[in-house]
Protein backbone atom coordinates (compact mmCIF):
# COMPACT_ATOMS: atom_id res chain seq x y z
CA UNK A 1 0.00 0.00 0.00
CA UNK A 2 1.01 3.59 -0.59
CA UNK A 3 1.05 6.76 1.47
CA UNK A 4 -0.53 9.98 0.25
CA UNK A 5 -0.42 13.56 1.42
CA UNK A 6 -4.22 13.70 1.67
CA UNK A 7 -7.42 11.92 0.65
CA UNK A 8 -7.65 14.25 -2.36
CA UNK A 9 -4.36 12.80 -3.59
CA UNK A 10 -5.77 9.29 -3.13
CA UNK A 11 -8.82 10.25 -5.19
CA UNK A 12 -6.65 11.68 -7.96
CA UNK A 13 -4.32 8.66 -8.01
CA UNK A 14 -7.25 6.23 -8.27
CA UNK A 15 -9.02 8.29 -10.94
CA UNK A 16 -5.96 8.63 -13.17
CA UNK A 17 -5.35 4.87 -13.04
CA UNK A 18 -8.97 3.79 -13.24
CA UNK A 19 -8.59 1.93 -9.97
CA UNK A 20 -11.31 1.58 -7.34
CA UNK A 21 -11.10 3.88 -4.34
CA UNK A 22 -10.48 1.65 -1.34
CA UNK A 23 -10.51 2.47 2.39
CA UNK A 24 -7.81 4.72 3.78
CA UNK A 25 -6.33 4.67 7.25
CA UNK A 26 -4.72 7.47 9.19
CA UNK A 27 -1.00 7.28 9.82
CA UNK A 28 -1.68 6.76 13.52
CA UNK A 29 -3.96 3.81 12.69
CA UNK A 30 -1.24 2.47 10.42
CA UNK A 31 1.36 2.74 13.19
CA UNK A 32 -0.93 0.86 15.57
CA UNK A 33 -1.51 -1.76 12.88
CA UNK A 34 2.27 -2.09 12.48
CA UNK A 35 2.72 -2.56 16.22
CA UNK A 36 0.02 -5.24 16.31
CA UNK A 37 1.47 -7.02 13.29
CA UNK A 38 5.21 -6.75 13.77
CA UNK A 39 6.20 -5.94 17.36
CA UNK A 40 7.19 -9.56 18.12
CA UNK A 41 8.57 -10.33 14.67
CA UNK A 42 12.20 -10.59 15.79
CA UNK A 43 11.55 -13.11 18.54
CA UNK A 44 12.23 -16.83 17.98
CA UNK A 45 8.55 -17.68 18.45
CA UNK A 46 7.30 -14.91 16.15
CA UNK A 47 4.40 -15.57 13.82
CA UNK A 48 1.92 -13.68 11.72
CA UNK A 49 -1.42 -12.77 13.30
CA UNK A 50 -4.07 -15.07 11.87
CA UNK A 51 -7.83 -15.65 11.85
CA UNK A 52 -9.69 -14.30 14.85
CA UNK A 53 -6.61 -12.43 16.00
CA UNK A 54 -6.54 -10.44 12.75
CA UNK A 55 -10.25 -9.67 13.01
CA UNK A 56 -9.75 -8.47 16.59
CA UNK A 57 -6.91 -6.17 15.53
CA UNK A 58 -8.96 -4.63 12.72
CA UNK A 59 -12.01 -4.16 14.94
CA UNK A 60 -9.93 -2.57 17.70
CA UNK A 61 -8.67 -0.02 15.17
CA UNK A 62 -12.14 0.67 13.82
CA UNK A 63 -11.51 -1.12 10.52
CA UNK A 64 -14.89 -2.82 10.17
CA UNK A 65 -15.65 -2.42 6.45
CA UNK A 66 -16.04 -5.77 4.59
CA UNK A 67 -12.82 -4.76 2.83
CA UNK A 68 -10.98 -5.94 5.96
CA UNK A 69 -12.60 -9.39 6.07
CA UNK A 70 -10.02 -12.14 5.87
CA UNK B 1 17.52 -27.52 10.78
CA UNK B 2 14.23 -26.36 12.27
CA UNK B 3 12.27 -24.02 10.01
CA UNK B 4 11.59 -21.51 12.77
CA UNK B 5 15.28 -21.46 13.69
CA UNK B 6 15.97 -20.70 10.04
CA UNK B 7 13.37 -17.95 10.07
CA UNK B 8 14.84 -16.47 13.22
CA UNK B 9 18.33 -16.52 11.71
CA UNK B 10 17.07 -14.70 8.62
CA UNK B 11 15.61 -11.94 10.78
CA UNK B 12 18.65 -11.69 13.04
CA UNK B 13 20.94 -11.38 10.01
CA UNK B 14 18.59 -8.84 8.47
CA UNK B 15 18.67 -6.61 11.53
CA UNK B 16 22.47 -6.82 11.67
CA UNK B 17 23.18 -6.18 8.00
CA UNK B 18 20.17 -4.15 6.90
CA UNK B 19 19.01 -6.65 4.25
CA UNK B 20 17.68 -10.22 4.28
CA UNK B 21 20.61 -12.63 3.72
CA UNK B 22 21.29 -14.78 0.68
CA UNK B 23 20.88 -18.53 0.98
CA UNK B 24 24.63 -19.12 0.66
CA UNK B 25 25.37 -16.85 3.60
CA UNK B 26 22.68 -18.54 5.68
CA UNK B 27 24.06 -21.98 4.80
CA UNK B 28 27.56 -20.95 5.85
CA UNK B 29 26.32 -19.43 9.10
CA UNK B 30 24.21 -22.44 10.06
CA UNK B 31 26.59 -25.12 8.78
CA UNK B 32 24.08 -26.69 6.39
CA UNK B 33 23.87 -26.98 2.62
CA UNK B 34 22.48 -24.21 0.44
CA UNK B 35 19.90 -26.67 -0.86
CA UNK B 36 18.64 -27.26 2.66
CA UNK B 37 18.34 -23.52 3.18
CA UNK B 38 16.48 -22.98 -0.10
CA UNK B 39 14.12 -25.85 0.75
CA UNK B 40 13.54 -24.26 4.15
CA UNK B 41 12.84 -20.90 2.52
CA UNK B 42 10.16 -22.61 0.39
CA UNK B 43 8.48 -24.11 3.45
CA UNK B 44 8.51 -20.71 5.17
CA UNK B 45 7.02 -19.19 2.02
CA UNK B 46 4.23 -21.75 2.14
CA UNK B 47 3.51 -20.58 5.69
CA UNK B 48 3.55 -16.96 4.49
CA UNK B 49 6.50 -16.09 6.70
CA UNK B 50 8.85 -15.14 3.84
CA UNK B 51 8.31 -14.01 0.25
CA UNK B 52 10.75 -15.37 -2.33
CA UNK B 53 12.00 -14.53 -5.79
CA UNK B 54 10.26 -17.02 -8.10
CA UNK B 55 13.37 -17.64 -10.19
CA UNK B 56 16.09 -17.94 -7.55
CA UNK B 57 14.20 -18.82 -4.38
CA UNK B 58 16.10 -16.13 -2.50
CA UNK B 59 14.33 -13.96 0.08
CA UNK B 60 12.72 -10.87 -1.43
CA UNK B 61 10.74 -9.93 1.65
CA UNK B 62 11.16 -10.89 5.27
CA UNK B 63 8.21 -8.77 6.29
CA UNK B 64 8.52 -5.93 7.13
CA UNK B 65 12.05 -5.87 5.65
CA UNK B 66 12.76 -5.71 1.91
CA UNK B 67 15.81 -7.19 0.22
CA UNK B 68 15.97 -4.63 -2.59
CA UNK B 69 15.75 -0.84 -2.49
CA UNK B 70 12.21 0.50 -2.32
CA UNK B 71 10.54 3.90 -2.01
CA UNK B 72 10.42 3.50 1.78
CA UNK B 73 13.75 4.01 3.56
CA UNK B 74 13.81 3.59 7.31
CA UNK B 75 16.64 4.86 9.52
CA UNK B 76 16.68 3.24 12.96
CA UNK B 77 19.28 2.13 15.47
CA UNK B 78 22.04 3.74 13.40
CA UNK B 79 21.26 1.67 10.31
CA UNK B 80 19.03 1.98 7.27
CA UNK B 81 16.49 -0.56 6.07
CA UNK B 82 14.16 -0.72 3.09
CA UNK B 83 10.51 -1.46 3.78
CA UNK B 84 8.06 -3.14 1.40
CA UNK B 85 5.40 -0.46 1.87
CA UNK B 86 4.46 2.32 4.26
CA UNK B 87 2.85 -0.15 6.68
CA UNK B 88 6.09 -2.12 6.74
CA UNK B 89 8.09 1.09 7.19
CA UNK B 90 6.27 1.61 10.47
CA UNK B 91 6.58 -2.14 11.01
CA UNK B 92 10.38 -1.95 11.02
CA UNK B 93 10.22 0.59 13.83
CA UNK B 94 7.73 -1.64 15.67
CA UNK B 95 9.85 -4.77 15.19
CA UNK B 96 13.01 -3.03 16.36
CA UNK B 97 11.21 -1.28 19.22
CA UNK B 98 13.00 1.84 18.12
CA UNK B 99 12.51 5.40 17.09
CA UNK B 100 12.75 5.73 13.33
CA UNK B 101 12.90 8.29 10.57
CA UNK B 102 11.09 7.21 7.42
CA UNK B 103 11.71 8.69 3.99
CA UNK B 104 8.63 8.24 1.85
CA UNK B 105 6.83 10.11 -0.88
CA UNK B 106 3.24 10.76 -1.88
CA UNK B 107 1.99 7.98 -4.15
CA UNK B 108 0.17 10.57 -6.25
CA UNK B 109 2.46 13.56 -6.70
CA UNK B 110 5.80 12.22 -5.50
CA UNK B 111 6.23 14.98 -2.94
CA UNK B 112 8.63 13.78 -0.21
CA UNK B 113 6.99 12.83 3.09
CA UNK B 114 9.07 12.61 6.24
CA UNK B 115 7.41 10.20 8.67
CA UNK B 116 8.73 9.32 12.08
CA UNK B 117 8.27 7.18 15.13
CA UNK B 118 9.28 8.83 18.38
CA UNK B 119 8.93 7.42 21.87
CA UNK B 120 6.66 4.60 20.79
CA UNK B 121 4.26 6.82 18.86
CA UNK B 122 3.93 7.91 15.26
CA UNK B 123 4.81 11.55 14.80
CA UNK B 124 1.85 13.70 13.82
CA UNK B 125 2.27 14.04 10.07
CA UNK B 126 -0.49 14.87 7.60
CA UNK B 127 -1.26 11.95 5.35
CA UNK B 128 -3.21 8.76 4.83
CA UNK B 129 -2.44 5.25 3.64
CA UNK B 130 -4.51 3.62 0.91
CA UNK B 131 -4.90 -0.14 0.70
CA UNK B 132 -5.48 -1.07 -2.93
CA UNK B 133 -6.14 -4.77 -2.27
CA UNK B 134 -8.80 -6.26 0.05
CA UNK B 135 -7.33 -7.96 3.11
CA UNK B 136 -8.35 -11.47 2.01
CA UNK B 137 -6.15 -11.14 -1.09
CA UNK B 138 -3.00 -9.50 0.29
CA UNK B 139 -0.84 -12.58 -0.31
CA UNK B 140 -2.22 -13.28 -3.82
CA UNK B 141 0.35 -10.84 -5.22
CA UNK B 142 2.29 -9.50 -2.27
CA UNK B 143 4.60 -7.13 -4.18
CA UNK B 144 1.55 -5.38 -5.68
CA UNK B 145 -0.25 -5.32 -2.33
Amino acid sequence: MLVFRSEEHVDRWCAVRGLPRRPVVTLDQLWQLAVAWYSNRLTPEARRPMGAEVREIFQRLGLTDPFWDT
Amino acid sequence: MDDLDLRHHVYTATVESGRPPLSGDVAAALGVSRTEVLDGFQRLRARRLLYLAPDTGEVVMAPPFAAAPTAFLVAARGRTYFANCVWDAYGIAAALGSDAAIEASCGCCGEPMALAVEGGRSAATPGVAHFAVPAAHWWDDLPYT
